[in-house]
């Protein structure tokens, strides 16, 4: 479905990502790992189209989409968040998520229709009751919430979730799983997600990816690739991968 | 994109009651002067509003937009020479001269709309320079000598009054359709510009097309606004249509009002006009510029997203229904 071919991106002398496949196939959530600094949002940011590609290319249900412009990309249908939430400050819950329904997928003609789909989605995401709230008067964990909500406005395919899950308490941590099962199931969305939080990883992924200094270390099941050498080595050092 | 997109009976009742009061004024024999003032009132409502799509709904500061309304005034001149129209239909190809500034809208606004923030505005306000001077040296646009237009042959109270009746046309148009852009999905695409671009791409927005569109159309207005004051004034010069006071004065106005509603800019063009007709009429003019330039101050300090606004926040903010927005 979202497929990267001999990926290449440099910032000056910098290598951000060097030679990186990828694929996610639909119906699936992906987690993606590494280091701070191993390139995840940038990959991020050339799949959305926000950065161009140096080399390599970037296919989306079998057409390229590098080289496209974002908006272009999104109304393909890759829908993004972003891992510092960016919600339009000035605007209520409701108007974030229907901006984003107007100018989606969901082929809709008129503004309330749209604030109609809009509110059944900020209902799906627990944030119905405080849609005339402005994005300041939410906490971190609704705001993130906020931004997965305007994700899902555009009626994406797939959806690229940037640490979701950073910041949030324990309690938090269960229900935005629970979440990310839910769009998959209930949106039909696949979920392609950066993400720190190895207890989310293990438990939603279907497949984990891991990256080290822009190169893909591992890619598999959430078992086989916490317990790779090469990615116990990227995150704990020599010591702890001999065993 | 308001909750309530349609107007209660009893307000639109009061708003055509108004239009209506305003449409006879000028013939119950009112002095000369006031129709002119109105006039100058309708010219700042229509610049400041069509300013605002541009500038208050995207964000985009234009600070040239005064040369859309002198290249409105210059074109609808020169359509009056080349074609030798009459009068009346010199007054018609205003709209023509409306689409001159569109177009050069299009023109400059491709490159210029990359820029964002303090950029943008420098080079709008460069855009204005450049055409005053280059029309300023342009023998056959009447260089530095302006150019003379045919008058219409008859008493100055109807002439005035015909051109009060002419801005007034075109003022409720504009305000119209700023108010048609507020509530709908183009409208909120400029909104979700002016809040974050990167954000409003990732959700689908073509950006370089929405502020393309909004700038044309912000110009467009001004532009049919200039080739109607060239008929009024019959004489056009760089000096006057291309006044750079006059480009910082919308900006204000619509500031002033509040740039987030299509009223805001209305009411700013409104209250200024009047106070600055009514500080140079009974203040003398030095001081009439610092009690101007002080309001500024204090509105940009303490009000900073106007007028409006303000007095909005200070009114007990009823909670909204839950069921209200499923609706």
């Amino acid at each position: 479905m979202l497929k990267g071919t001999r990926i290449e991106k440099h910032f000056g002398g910098l290598k951000a990502i060097t030679n990186l496949d990828f694929e996610i196939h639909q119906g699936e959530i992906v987690g993606m790992i590494g280091p701070n600094g191993s390139g995840k949002t940038t990959l991020f940011n050339l799949i959305s189209g926000l950065l161009k590609l140096d080399t390599g290319k970037i296919e989306f249900e079998g057409s390229t989409i590098s080289g496209l412009a974002p908006y272009r990309i999104a109304a393909l249908g890759v829908g993004r968040t972003f891992q510092i939430v960016r919600p339009l400050m000035e605007l209520t819950l409701l108007e974030n998520v229907t901006i984003a329904v107007l100018y989606g997928r969901s082929n809709v003609k008129t503004v309330d229709m749209a604030r109609e789909i809009a509110m059944s989605i900020l209902t799906f995401i627990g944030l119905a009751p405080r849609f005339d709230n402005l994005p300041g008067q939410l906490g971190l964990e609704g705001r993130k919430r906020l931004e997965i909500a305007r994700a899902l406005g555009s009626k994406p395919k797939v959806l690229l979730l940037d640490e979701v899950f950073a910041g949030m308490n324990p309690k938090e941590i269960g229900g935005a799983i629970d979440l990310t099962f839910r769009i998959r199931d209930e949106y039909g969305v696949t979920v392609f997600m950066v993400e720190h939080v190895m207890k989310a990883i293990m438990r939603t992924c279907d497949r984990v990816i891991a990256l080290r200094n822009g190169m893909k270390i591992a890619d598999g099941v959430p078992e086989m690739v916490a317990n790779n050498p090469e990615v116990i080595r990227a995150y704990l050092g020599d010591n702890y991968a001999k065993n | 994109m308001g909750q309530d997109s349609g107007w209660s009976k009893r307000t639109l009742l009061l708003v055509i009651v108004f239009i209506s009061c305003v449409t006879i004024f000028p013939w119950l024999g009112p002095p000369v002067y006031f129709i002119s003032f109105a006039f100058n009132v309708f010219i700042y409502i229509t610049l400041a509003t069509s300013w605002n799509i541009i500038g208050g709904y995207t964000g985009y500061l234009s600070f040239g937009h005064v040369a859309f309304f002198g290249i409105g005034a210059y074109a609808a001149a020169i359509f009056g020479m080349w074609f030798g129209l009459s009068p009346a239909l010199n007054i018609l190809a205003s709209i023509p001269a409306g689409l001159v500034s569109m177009l050069l809208a299009i023109l400059v606004g491709y490159p210029c709309l990359r820029l964002r923030g303090p950029y943008f505005a420098v080079i709008t306000l460069c855009f204005a320079f450049v055409t005053e001077l280059t029309i300023r040296n342009l023998d056959f646009l009447g260089g530095a000598d302006g150019l003379w237009l045919k008058g219409l042959a008859l008493p100055i109270e109807v002439s005035r009054s015909i051109f009060f009746e002419l801005m007034l046309v075109l003022t409720l148009v504009t305000l119209f359709v700023a108010n048609r852009i507020e509530k709908s999905k183009f409208g909120s695409g400029l909104r979700a510009i002016k809040e974050d671009e990167e954000v409003a791409q990732t959700m689908a927005i073509n950006t370089p097309k929405l502020k393309i569109t909004a700038f044309a159309i912000s110009a467009f207005f001004p532009g049919v606004a200039g080739g109607l004051y060239a008929c009024y004034l019959t004489y056009i010069h760089p000096d006057i249509v291309f006044d750079v006071n006059v480009s910082i004065l919308i900006v204000l106005m619509a500031l002033f009002g509040g740039g987030a509603f299509w009223f805001g800019p209305l009411v700013g063009a409104t209250i200024l006009t009047f106070v600055n007709e009514g500080l140079s009429t009974f203040v003398k003019a030095e001081y009439a510029r610092i009690i101007y330039g002080c309001l500024f101050i204090i509105v940009i300090i303490f009000m900073p997203n106007g007028i409006l606004e303000f007095a909005k926040t200070r009114m007990v903010k009823k909670p909204a229904k839950f069921e209200a927005a499923v609706k």
